[in-house]
């Protein structure tokens, strides 16, 4: 028998092929979305999580811009823990509805001009520090900010203008121009916070398409294109936790750490904002039932995925303080390497096991644009 | 300091692959392809979640496999040296090219910084040389990767597709001009697969001068088509290029989807009924022709669909519903189509096979 290694390769690899006649209960695809039961999902999903989000991002980015006019009017020590405090507070209420990265968050940049991350090669903070430094009076004018590159106009431009070299200008009137700056990047988020606001709660808008899958909708002809988007806010907002925001400072154990391509490193917000995605994450999952997606003999599924929900966001909040302390600390990093390891599995859990209960199943992360 | 999200080496390659993957690269279990009735490959996921590259019969029962160390995408062969290869899925950095007639063992070849792969490429016409669809993100602009077969596929040089974000790319011309989508969609691999430009999108096809790598004709899209991407291509029946699309605009649209052209000409749509545009769900994973029997052959994954046309008149001949249809490539007669969930004309395997069959006989 010529063939006796190979088959004993295939084997080993456990995935033989068999005549579709002989073959049954393949472990890829068993299950049908139950399509009666999306719509209340979706409706759910927009009420309940997408534009109460929205609405509490407006809120933070108009007390950040308060708080941000008062240091300038009469900058003092006070003043600036207040404004440096709603900074936190507004990326607090960022990273919870960031993961909506689609929809209104697609047009116009929106998304890139409120947060401009990775700042691959310090292009933003170039941009941020000459700006600065040659007091560059367009940029304190919303309007014509607006129009400049984004990433001097969003989160990680402000965060410079707070917590950067030179920020303890800010404490007297020599610091005049850097908070006139900062006041008109908060006036800007503040304005992209209302159009994202806006645009889900005009009611034949996106919000419209989102509840009523169907033939003439704009963006779900049925409710498995439906399910399939809502689930892949949860896949890819875990990737992006995985890959866009641990991995660049943190690649898991033996790993020293590169404390400076954090997120927020500047004002201490990285582990908040990582927690607050998956916190996001979670709320959306949660508020807009979407276990109501699983057959009866699966539930299971969400409660496994509940379990590592709350893992993960138990730990990224228990490593506190700046993320260059952290990375020195071997206790912490422990802790975040227990986190990337557990991120994958939430991974897994979302896109294997509950894609595949719902009906979703391989063909979810397959059938995305390629 | 080094960026976190640096393309690889080499070592860090393999070392990323890991150890059982290595192993399967040893001589005992080279990828060897001796049986004569191998017609088609593909690449997979198993369903433990690993990935690999398989061989089938015409009839779609797996002759042959090789594990691959992340998910591939397309794959391109050489009838000339029986070398395969299978492109890893953008954004990634690894291709491997397998000697079909168990003669070498498999090679694998790292993107170099830089640059990513696109997830396609091909073979010149003496099977010399590969050719691959890269990525430059630092300066969001397609590239030609150019790879020297008679020296372990070494990066001999690059030129420019002449668009942003390639896809797929194939030979025309008897091997003198390259043909390309370019999707016109951005993407960084900082930021994984998002596309950052949908409001924005620059699709076009350009043929490009293999000896010269310089443009020889480029086609943008009308305005009005803007969201079109075009994303694959292949040769007809009389050498015409024909390339298939995917709308990133509003669902309840009915844009056209596939089309054709020849050097020196424009494009041509293909008007095809309202049925098949919309069963296509603006999506079509895949294209393919049968140049004996001039067939085009296309596969819609969200449409649940395969669908065979008439080269000549753009008749609809045959509209197959499919469920997660993946991969479309010539048969003896019409086409070999796959699935997500296994099915591979008349078997269905324990895989998810992934989007693009090559034909290799």
């Amino acid at each position: 028998m010529p063939h006796i290694r190979k088959l004993a390769l295939a084997l080993a690899l456990s995935t033989v092929a068999l005549p579709a006649a002989a073959q049954e209960g393949s472990a890829l695809s068993p299950r049908v979305v139950n399509e009666a039961a999306v719509p209340a999902v979706m409706a759910k999903a927009v009420d309940a999580f997408i534009i109460p989000g929205y609405r509490n991002l407006t809120e933070k980015a108009a007390a950040a811009s308060a708080a941000t006019a008062k240091l300038c009017a009469a900058p003092s020590q006070p003043a600036l823990e207040t404004a440096q405090g709603a900074f936190s507070d507004l990326v607090g209420a960022w990273s919870t509805i960031e993961i909506v990265r689609l929809g209104p968050a697609l047009e116009q940049n929106r998304f890139e001009r409120f947060l401009f991350y990775p700042d691959r090669k310090s292009t933003g903070l170039k941009q941020v520090q000459a700006i600065i430094s040659k007091k560059d009076e367009s940029a304190t004018d919303e309007a014509r900010l607006k129009g400049k590159s984004v990433a001097a106009q969003g989160l990680g431009a402000l965060e410079y203008v707070l917590y950067g070299t030179g920020s303890d200008t800010l404490l007297s009137k020599e610091g005049d121009f850097r908070c006139r700056y900062g006041l008109a990047i908060t006036r800007n988020l503040d304005t992209i916070a209302n159009e994202f606001l806006a645009a889900w709660q005009k009611p034949d808008g996106v919000q419209a398409a989102w509840k009523h899958p169907g033939p003439d909708n704009p963006e779900f002809r049925d409710s498995r294109e439906a399910a399939t988007e809502l689930l892949g806010i949860l896949v890819h907002g875990v990737e992006t936790v995985k890959d866009q925001r641990l991995k660049p400072f943190y690649e898991g154990k033996d790993d020293k750490g590169r404390p400076k391509l954090a997120i927020y490193w500047r004002s201490g917000n990285t582990m908040a904002s990582i927690a607050g995605n998956v916190r996001g994450l979670k709320a959306l999952f949660d508020v807009a039932d979407m276990q109501s997606l699983l057959p009866e003999d699966s539930r299971s599924v969400a409660g496994s995925a509940d379990f590592v929900f709350k893992s993960v966001i138990g730990m990224a909040g228990n490593i506190d303080g700046p993320i260059d302390a952290a990375l020195a600390d071997e206790d912490k990093r422990a802790k975040l390497a227990f986190l990337s390891l557990n991120t994958n599995d939430l991974l897994d859990r979302l896109n294997k096991d509950f894609g595949g209960a719902i009906g979703l199943g391989a063909g979810f992360s397959f059938a995305d644009g390629d | 300091m080094r960026a976190a999200t640096d393309l690889i080496d080499r070592r860090s390659f393999l070392k990323m692959a890991g150890v059982a993957w290595v192993a399967s690269l040893a001589p005992d279990r080279a990828f060897a392809l001796t049986r004569a009735d191998a017609v088609f490959a593909s690449a997979f996921m198993a369903p433990d979640g690993s990935y690999g590259v398989a061989t089938l019969t015409e009839a779609g029962e797996i002759i042959d496999r090789a594990a691959l160390p992340a998910r591939a995408h397309g794959m391109a062969y050489s009838p000339v040296t029986r070398r395969a290869v299978a492109f890893a899925r953008r954004p990634g950095t690894y291709a491997m090219i397998l000697a079909t007639d168990g003669t070498a063992e498999p090679i694998v070849i790292a993107a170099v910084e830089g640059r990513h792969f696109y997830g396609h490429g091909c073979f010149s016409a003496d099977g010399r040389l590969l050719y691959a669809t890269e990525n430059d993100f630092a300066s969001n602009r397609g590239m030609v990767g150019v790879y020297d077969g008679s020296d372990r596929f070494t990066r001999i040089g690059e030129f420019p597709t002449y668009g942003i974000g390639p896809h797929d790319m194939t030979l025309a011309a008897d091997g003198r001009l390259l043909a390309i989508a370019n999707g016109g969609i951005e993407t960084h691999p900082d930021f994984g697969r998002t596309k950052l430009n949908l409001d924005h999108m620059e699709p076009s096809l350009t043929l490009v001068d293999t000896a010269t790598g310089a443009l020889v004709q480029k086609h943008g899209l009308p305005d009005d088509l803007s969201r079109l991407s075009t994303r694959h291509v292949d040769i007809g029946p009389k050498g015409e290029i024909w390339f298939a699309c995917q709308y990133e605009g509003a669902r309840n649209d009915l844009p056209p989807l596939v089309g054709s052209f020849s050097r020196g000409e424009d494009l041509k749509f293909l008007s095809l009924p309202e049925r098949t545009t919309e069963a296509l769900a603006n999506y079509v994973g895949a294209i393919a022709i049968n140049r004996h029997e001039g067939l085009v052959g296309l596969t819609s994954p969200k449409g649940n669909v395969a669908v065979t046309i008439d080269a000549r008149t753009g008749a609809v001949l045959r509209q197959e519903r499919v469920a997660d249809a993946a991969g479309v490539a010539a048969a003896g007669h019409g086409f070999a189509v796959s699935s997500y969930d296994g099915h591979f004309q008349d078997y269905q395997s324990r895989v998810a096979w992934d989007q693009h069959i090559v034909r290799l006989a």
